[in-house]
C-alpha cells in the first residue's frame, strides 16, 4: 500500500537511502579535495547559501547529496546550526579587502582603475572537447599562463560610491565610529520580523537562493519593477577573519576568506539611490540581482513580487526548496476533508442524480442552466 | 592559549541535538504562547537534518521539551508508521533516549502531522502539532507586517466576508481541513491542516497543544481548559466532515475519523486513520488486554462536550431539498 501505513516503513527509508548512496560512486577524501579545487565557484555558492564559510564541508556536502544543491546547502545549515558561536569577527570596510576584481559600469574610468581580474565575461563559450579526447594544454603552455602585468595592481581600492557622494549624487551615510559586532542583529538566531532591520535584509540576502534572487531580481529588471539597475561597483575579494584573541584583546587573523559585494544605483528623484549586497564567496549574478532586490525592497511602494516581505521569504533556499519537496509526504486526511466538501458542494450544486456524471459533462450542463443564479436565491 | 583550547571538547551534538540557546529561546517562546492563547510568537527556528517543511517546527518544540524519562508517539495522518512519522520518531529518539509508543494514552508528549488521537487526551500531556502555514489570514492579507496588524486589531472582518461569499457560492462552509478558529475570544488561529473532525478536540481539552511552524518561525498555542470555536454564523453551523455511514474494513468501527481507500472496481472501503487505535481496538477483539481510552465522539458521533457542535442541518432545511 504505497510508502506510508505498512509496518516497516522504517527499514523503507533506511534502504531507500542506501539505493541513493548505490546509485553513485562513494565519497573519498580525495573527491572532496578534488571539488575543492576545480569546483570553487560551485563551493562558493554553496557556502554563501549554507552561510557557513568552510570549503572542505561545503565540498564534503556536495560530494555526499551527490551534487544536489539544495540538500547540499541542506546540510551545511544543519551542521552550522549545531555550531556554538566562538567570536565575533571585525566587520570589514573596503580597506580592509584584498582587491581582485572590481569593475564600475558607471563610469569609462575610475579612480584606482577598472581591473578586470579572474572573470568568464569575454570568453567564448565553446565546450573544449579536446579534453574529453585527453588533449589537454599542459599547464606551462603560454595559453593557459596568466602574463604578469609590468605594474602589480593595487590591493586596495577606493569605493565608488564614495566618489558620488562627494559630489552629492548619493545621500552621505553616518558611519559609526566603532561597531562592536555582537551588536549586529543576527537574522540565524533572531526571529524575523517585516519590516526587517537591515542587517536582517542584508544577511538574508547574502545566504538567498542565487535562482531565486535571481528570478525576482530578473523580474524587476525585464520591467516589473521601476528601476534600471547601473553597476556602480562590483568586487570580488579577499578579506582576513579578524577576532580579538580572547585572552590578550589583541586582534589577530583567524584565516582568509572570499568575499563579494555589488552596488548598483538607479535615479532617485532629486539624487541617485544605491542598493547593495555581499556575500560570501564569489558569486556576480547573485549580487547584481541581490543589490536590485535592495533597492526595490527601499522603494515607497513596489511591485508586490519585490516587496520585502515577498523578495525575503521566497528566496530563502532550505525552506522553499524543503517546503516545496514536502508535497511529496502524504496529504490523505487534509485531501479527504475537501472530498467531503467537494461531494455536498456537487449535491447542492447539480443534485444528487449528479454525482456519478463525468465532471465535464456536469460544468457544461451548470453553464447552460446558469446555475449560479439559482445557488445563490436558495441559499439567501 | 588559543580558541581551540578554549573551547569546549567536541561533543558530537547536544542533549536532544538543539543547543541550550536553541533550547531556552524556544521555551521562552512556548511560555510566552501558552500565556497569549492563539497568538503567533516569532522564533528564530534552527536548521535541522531534516528537511524545512518536513515537520522542524513541531521537532524543535518536541526536542526542547522532551527528556529521558518521556514516552513520545509520533503521527502523520493519523499513522505511526508512515515513512515521516518514523523518520522523525527515529531522530527524537536517537537524539534523546526518550521511550516510542503507538499508543496515545502511554505517551507524554505526541507529535503529530495532521490529526488528533480519537482516544481524548489527558492533563500533563502535550500534544505538538506540526503547522505548514500560521497565519490564518493568509488567503486575505499574504503581507505578514499587514496580518500582524489585522491580529493585533482582532480585525476579521475578512475572514467572515470569506466564510460568507462561501455560503452564498457553494451553500456552505467549503473550508476543508485547517478550518480557522477563535480561542480565547480573542485570536483568530489556524489549527493546522487537521480535519474538521478534530478541530472540536482543541476546546477545553485537558491537555496542552502546541503548534509550530518551523519555516514560518512562528509558534503558539491553546493552554488546556480554553475555549476554542470554528468560525461560524449562528444559524449556518460549522460541519465536521460526514462519515457517518463508512466503517471501518478492519474493526468494523463507526462514528470515528476514516480514510477512504478507492478499489479497482470504483467502489471504496473504509479504515481507521488513527492507526494507534485501530492496533488497540485488533488486539483487544483478539482478547488481548488492551486499555482503550474515551474517545472524542462515541459510538453514535456523538462529541464528548454536550451541545457543542449544533446538530447537522437537516435535508429539509438543506439549499439541496
Amino acid at each position: 500500500m504505497a510508502y506510508v501505513a505498512t509496518k516497516g516503513g522504517e527499514k523503507a527509508i533506511q534502504e531507500s537511502e542506501k539505493l541513493y548512496h548505490q546509485l553513485k560512486k562513494p565519497v573519498t577524501p580525495e573527491f572532496v579535495q578534488e571539488i575543492m579545487d576545480t569546483m570553487p565557484y560551485l563551493v562558493d555558492r554553496v557556502m554563501g547559501e549554507g552561510s557557513l564559510y568552510a570549503p572542505e564541508l561545503a565540498a564534503l556536502a556536495l560530494a555526499q547529496s551527490g551534487g544536489d544543491l539544495y540538500e547540499a546547502v541542506l546540510l551545511l545549515r544543519a551542521y552550522r546550526s549545531t555550531q556554538p558561536r566562538l567570536a565575533y569577527a571585525k566587520p570589514i570596510t573596503v580597506d580592509d579587502m584584498l582587491t581582485l576584481r572590481r569593475i564600475s559600469a558607471a563610469f569609462k574610468d575610475i579612480p584606482g582603475g577598472q581591473v578586470l581580474g579572474p572573470s568568464l565575461d569575454y570568453s567564448h563559450r565553446i565546450l573544449d572537447l579536446n579534453i574529453l579526447d585527453g588533449i589537454a594544454a599542459s599547464e606551462d603552455d603560454e595559453d593557459t599562463q596568466v602574463e604578469a602585468a609590468e605594474k602589480p595592481a593595487a590591493t586596495r581600492y577606493p569605493l565608488v560610491a564614495d566618489w558620488l557622494r562627494q559630489q552629492g549624487m548619493i545621500a552621505a551615510i553616518d558611519v559609526p565610529e566603532e561597531i562592536d559586532a555582537a551588536d549586529i542583529p543576527d537574522v540565524t538566531r533572531d526571529p524575523v520580523m517585516m519590516p526587517a532591520p537591515r542587517a536582517h535584509r542584508l544577511q538574508a540576502l547574502a545566504r538567498a537562493d542565487t535562482g531565486g534572487v535571481l528570478a525576482l531580481g530578473y523580474a524587476s529588471m525585464r520591467g516589473y519593477g521601476f528601476i534600471h539597475p547601473t553597476v556602480n561597483e562590483l568586487r570580488l575579494a579577499y578579506a582576513d577573519v579578524q577576532v580579538k584573541h580572547p585572552v590578550t584583546g589583541e586582534p589577530f587573523s583567524a584565516g582568509r576568506v572570499r568575499v563579494s559585494q555589488a552596488e548598483v544605483v538607479t535615479k532617485g528623484k532629486s539624487t541617485y539611490k544605491i542598493g547593495f549586497t555581499a556575500t560570501m564567496g564569489w558569486n556576480e549574478v547573485k549580487l547584481i540581482a541581490g543589490a536590485t532586490l535592495d533597492m526595490e525592497m527601499s522603494q515607497a511602494d513596489p511591485h508586490p513580487a519585490l516587496n520585502e516581505d515577498f523578495v525575503l521569504y521566497h528566496t530563502e533556499p532550505i525552506e522553499s526548496s524543503g517546503f516545496c519537496i514536502h508535497f511529496k509526504l502524504p496529504h490523505y486526511v487534509t485531501f479527504s476533508s475537501g472530498m467531503d466538501n467537494m461531494r455536498k458542494v456537487i449535491n447542492v450544486l447539480y443534485g444528487a442524480a449528479a454525482a456519478g456524471k463525468d465532471a465535464d459533462d456536469r460544468e457544461v450542463e451548470a453553464e447552460e442552466s446558469k446555475t449560479s443564479e439559482v445557488v445563490t436565491k436558495d441559499t439567501m | 592559549m588559543s580558541l581551540i583550547e578554549l573551547a569546549q571538547p567536541n561533543q558530537g551534538y547536544s542533549y536532544a541535538f538543539l543547543d541550550a540557546f536553541a533550547k531556552r529561546e524556544l521555551r521562552r517562546r512556548i511560555l510566552k504562547g501558552i500565556a497569549i492563547p492563539g497568538y503567533q510568537v516569532p522564533y528564530a527556528s534552527r536548521e535541522l537534518p531534516i528537511a524545512r517543511g518536513w515537520g522542524t517546527g513541531g521537532l524543535q518544540v518536541t526536542l526542547s521539551l522532551v527528556g529521558p524519562d518521556d514516552t513520545v508517539k509520533v503521527i502523520d495522518q493519523g499513522a505511526d508508521d508512515s515513512v515521516n512519522a518514523a523518520n522523525l520518531r527515529r531522530f527524537i529518539t536517537r537524539m534523546s533516549g526518550a521511550e516510542t509508543t503507538t499508543d496515545a494514552n502511554q505517551a507524554t508528549i505526541i507529535q503529530s502531522r495532521h490529526r488528533i488521537t480519537e482516544e481524548i487526551l489527558r492533563e500533563g500531556q502535550t500534544l505538538v502539532l506540526q503547522v505548514p502555514n500560521p497565519e490564518p489570514l493568509r488567503r486575505v492579507e499574504p503581507d505578514m507586517a499587514k496580518a500582524r496588524i489585522l491580529h493585533a486589531d482582532a480585525d476579521y472582518g475578512q475572514m467572515w466576508l470569506v466564510l460568507y461569499e462561501q455560503l452564498v457560492r457553494f451553500g456552505r462552509y467549503i473550508q476543508g481541513a485547517s478550518y480557522p478558529v477563535m480561542v480565547h475570544e480573542r485570536f483568530v488561529m489556524a489549527p493546522s491542516p487537521i480535519p474538521r473532525w478534530d478541530t472540536p478536540d482543541l476546546h477545553q481539552s485537558a491537555h496542552l497543544t502546541l503548534l509550530s511552524a518551523g519555516r514560518e518561525k512562528r509558534l503558539y498555542a491553546v493552554p488546556p481548559y480554553t475555549n476554542v470555536y470554528p468560525l461560524e454564523f449562528t444559524d449556518v453551523p460549522f460541519e465536521v466532515e460526514d462519515q457517518s455511514e463508512w466503517a471501518c474494513r478492519t474493526t468494523g468501527e463507526r462514528n470515528k475519523f476514516m480514510n477512504e481507500l478507492p478499489q479497482d472496481d470504483g467502489s471504496s472501503v473504509f479504515e481507521l486513520s488513527d492507526t494507534g487505535y485501530m492496533e488497540k481496538l485488533v488486539n483487544h477483539q483478539r482478547g488481548e488486554d488492551v486499555t482503550i481510552g474515551t474517545t472524542y465522539y462515541d459510538s453514535e458521533g456523538q462529541f464528548y462536550h454536550d451541545g457543542y457542535l449544533k446538530p447537522r442541518r437537516s435535508r429539509q432545511e438543506s439549499p439541496d431539498a
